[in-house]
Formats: structure tokens, sequence, C-alpha cells
């Protein structure tokens, strides 16, 4: 009985460690250019301080970017971002949750890229939008890195964009995430 | 033993679960939260100046500035009486004065810039950020920021006892403290001093002119603000000798009320002042005397910032 007991202990240990299979990371890059004419790099924009967290078991993936880390190019433009788009003091936070479908943990074992879907949710500037996109991932030396190109349209998420500055945007910008674990 | 093991069997179901997080994004949440943050104040200002003056703010690291601010004549000329009319508020009048500058931000905390200030004079500037006002690690509360300006004036009909290459300059060394109290309400004060290289003769002659500041603004909407300035000379401005040998007094206020508009590229300053000089120097040393409104003038700053240093990769 006791050697029951001590075996279901045991085992108890070692499958809770691994539904636990987490990977996190703070090296989150986002990337984008707002401008109707994506060769003009004055209102390009970056952040690298996006942190995320991966749970193997489950697929699910969380990802959380602060706001104020974007610097842009042209610095005005950042303060505008700041203080009239994106109102960075109220909403710090650009967020995702969401899950990969098609993942499954033997891709992360193996050196290759493999094309994947994430749907979820995002949130931002105190809108939360349904989001689904393709997602490409590609493992190679232990890293494991995701790739995700999607457009976001400002009036999804309230942002006011103003009538002398619209005619030279896109209509949605595009934005480029790349979002690497690393798993030992 | 058996129930002390079914405890801790128990406890670790608990604790198993407890770890798995169901929540991965409130993990990061709390993860981001906990980080000690530095909340940098942005946007004191929105323009690298108040009216006239100098604000704290700097053109962004890698940015270059085009600004022209441009003075007009007097609103209301009591000379010319109904002529007033076609003189439109001064912009068709016989006066302007026009101030340009190029400056440009090598690194985060220098700026650096070349002017033509107006009356045959040129200007370099040199600001720098010595404080900015922000919470979290650090806890400033007040956003610092220098400026020297030298002012070379280089009129062939400029009259010097004997023409130096020297006495063409006189300096501006500017100090600026200010406080964003609110997400609309800035202030800001100037303490400044000017140093002429050449006066003219006669008593109490200084090289040195004082004067303190005040200026501020308050945001109406996310993009519109009522802005204003006053500075006080402290001396030089009574009974001060002139060129011809003459005593002259001076204005020692510098008043002037703005408008502030972002059109999201540019920045408008409509303003309105009792000095028409382009320069910070006149403006704070050799103001004219102005008995009544008429004699005070519109005008406006406009400027506009382009990316010259490019700091964001792409993939």
């Amino acid at each position: 009985m006791k050697k029951f007991i001590l075996t279901a202990v045991v085992a108890l240990l070692v499958t809770s460690f691994l539904s636990a299979q987490t990977y996190k990371t703070r090296d989150g890059n986002i990337y984008f250019n707002p401008n109707k004419n994506q060769g003009n790099k004055e209102y390009s924009a970056q952040s690298k301080e996006g942190t995320a967290v991966l749970k193997v078991e489950t697929s699910e993936v969380a990802f959380l970017v602060p706001m104020k880390s974007f610097h842009f190019n042209n610095a005005l433009l950042e303060e505008h971002f700041n203080e009239n788009y994106l109102h960075t003091n109220k909403y710090p936070n650009g967020t995702y949750k969401g899950k990969l479908v098609g993942f499954d943990k033997s891709m992360l074992a193996k050196d290759g890229e493999y094309k994947l879907n994430s749907e979820g949710k995002v949130e931002m500037h105190g809108v939360t939008q349904d989001f689904k996109s393709p997602v490409t991932l590609s493992v190679k030396g232990g890293v494991a890195t995701f790739r995700c190109q999607f457009p976001i349209k400002a009036a999804d998420y309230n942002i006011a964009i103003p009538d002398l500055v619209k005619p030279k945007l896109m209509e949605a910008t595009p934005l480029d995430a790349t979002i690497s674990f690393k798993m030992n | 033993m058996k129930r002390i093991l079914l405890i801790s069997l128990i406890s670790l179901v608990c604790s198993g679960s407890l770890l798995a997080q169901d929540d991965l994004l409130a993990d990061l949440v709390k993860e981001d939260s906990a980080k000690v943050k530095e909340n940098v104040t942005i946007a004191t200002f929105k323009a690298t100046r108040i009216i006239n003056m100098h604000s704290v703010e700097m053109t962004g690291e890698g940015n270059l500035q085009f600004l022209i601010i441009h003075h007009f004549g007097a609103i209301w000329d009591s000379k010319e009486g109904a002529a007033n009319f076609a003189r439109l508020f001064g912009m068709n009048g016989s006066y302007a004065s026009t101030y340009l500058s190029f400056d440009y931000t090598p690194i985060k905390w220098m700026n650096l810039g070349i002017a033509w200030a107006g009356n045959t004079s040129m200007e370099g500037t040199a600001k720098f950020k010595l404080m900015r006002q922000q919470t979290g690690a650090k806890n400033y509360p007040v956003s610092i920021a220098l400026l020297t300006t030298a002012n070379f004036n280089a009129s062939k009909q400029l009259e010097t006892p004997n023409d130096l290459y020297w006495n063409r300059f006189s300096y501006l060394t500017q100090l600026m403290i200010a406080r964003k109290f609110s997400d609309k309400f800035s202030l800001q004060v100037t303490p400044s001093l000017i140093h002429k290289n050449i006066i003219s003769y006669g008593y109490g002659g200084d090289h040195n002119v004082y004067s303190i500041g005040i200026g501020g603004r308050y945001k109406l909407t996310e993009k519109r603000a009522l802005t204003f300035e006053y500075a006080r000379q402290l001396n030089m401005y009574e009974n001060v000798f002139d060129k011809t040998g003459g005593m002259v007094n001076y204005s020692p206020n510098l008043i002037s009320l703005g408008y502030d508009w972002d059109t999201g590229g540019h920045i408008f300053q409509f303003f309105f002042s009792n000095s028409a000089y382009a320069s910070n120097i006149p403006q704070l040393s050799t103001n004219p005397v102005k008995d009544n409104f008429g004699q005070w003038s519109i005008g406006f700053n406009l400027n506009r910032s382009y990316a010259i240093k490019h700091k964001v990769q792409t993939h």
C-alpha cells in the first residue's frame, strides 16, 4: 500500500511537471510601418520588449507588449502615438491570448518550418477584438520562432486618425511580429 | 503515516493545478506590472518653443527640425487710420520679421541649430536636456534644459567704435525648468542672461542683461492648446544710452498669448505679442515701449521634423 501511494505521488509529480510544460520569453519583437508608401520609413516603429508564454500541452499562447516600448523613427510620431492615438498612459499594454491551431509538441523536437494558425483575442486601446491569422513556426537549434504578419485597422480599436493624416496611411496597418522561445 | 501521505498527495494535486496557470495572460500582466519602470513624462509642451521663448522640449533624437517664426507688423497703427483695413492687422503692412532655423539632435540630450535670426543676424544654438521629469525607478519632479545661443550681426551698417569681429557677437544663456502638472497643464520658469560684447558708452551701461520668464500651456482638446508667456527684464531698460548718445527706454516686459494647433504632422502656433523681433536676444533686451495694444503684432510658428537617422530596423 505504502509503495503504491509512493508510486502514485511520483507519477503525479512527473505528470504535473509535464503538463505544466510552458516556455516563456522576453524576445518578442513587433514592427510596423503605417505609411502608404512602404518605402518611406519616416513613420516606422518597433518594440523589442514583448513577452510571451507558450503552453505546449494545450497549444495556448499569450503575448504582451508595453505600448510605450514602441519607438518611431520620427519622435513627433512617437509622441502622437502615445498621447493622441493609443493613449498609453491609460492603456499601457497590448495583449494577445489565443491558441495555435495545428500545433503539436513534436514540432519543437525537430528542426524545420511549419505553417500554423492562431486564433484568439487581441486587446489594445481598451478594445478587444477577435483575431485569426496564419503563423509560421521555424525550429532551429533549440530555438522556436513564431512569426505572424497581420493587418490591423485603427478604426477597429477606436483609434482616431485625423483627416489630414489619413491619406498618407494604409487603411490597415501591416504588423510583423516575431517571438522566439529558447527551449533549453 | 498513511494520513500524512494522503494529505501530501492532496496538497500536491492542488499545488499542481495551481502551477498549471490557467490564465497565461494574467501571468504576463502580473510579471509586467511587477517590473520597476521609468515613467518619463512626454510632451510637456507640443513644440520646441512655448511662443517666442524656447521650451524644455527638444527635437527627437536623429530628427531634423525646420522652424519658421514669423512676426507681422502692428495690428492697428493709429497713424494709418482707415488704411489699417488694407494693412490687414499688420499682415499687409510694411514690417515683418522672420526667423528660419534648422536644428538637429545627434544624441538624445543635445540639440544643435543654426538660424537666420532677423535684422541681418545669424544664430547658432545648442540645447542640452539635463533632467527629464519622471516617476518610477527615478523620481524627478521637473524637466530641465539649458540653452546657449550665439548671435552674430552681419550687417554692413552696424556701427561699432572700431569694427572688430567680436563686437558683432551677443550671447543668450537660458535655463528652462518645467513641470507637466497634468495632461492639460504645464508650466515653465526661464531665467535668462544676455551678454553683449558691445554696448553704447555711458553711465550705467552693462554688458549683461538679466531677465526671468514664465510660460505655460493649457490644452483645450487633444490637439489644441492655449499658451502664454511673460518675461521681465531686470536691468538695462531704463535710461539706456543708444549709439547716437541719446537716452532711450525699453519695455522690460515680453508678453505673448498663443494658440497651438497640432495637425498631426506640423505644429502651428499662432500668437499675439508685444514684440515683433525675430530673435530672443532683442526680445529680452531692447523691446520697444508700446503705448497700446494696436502696436502689438500677430505671428506664427510653424515647424516640421524629419527622421534623418533611422533607428527602427526592418526584419
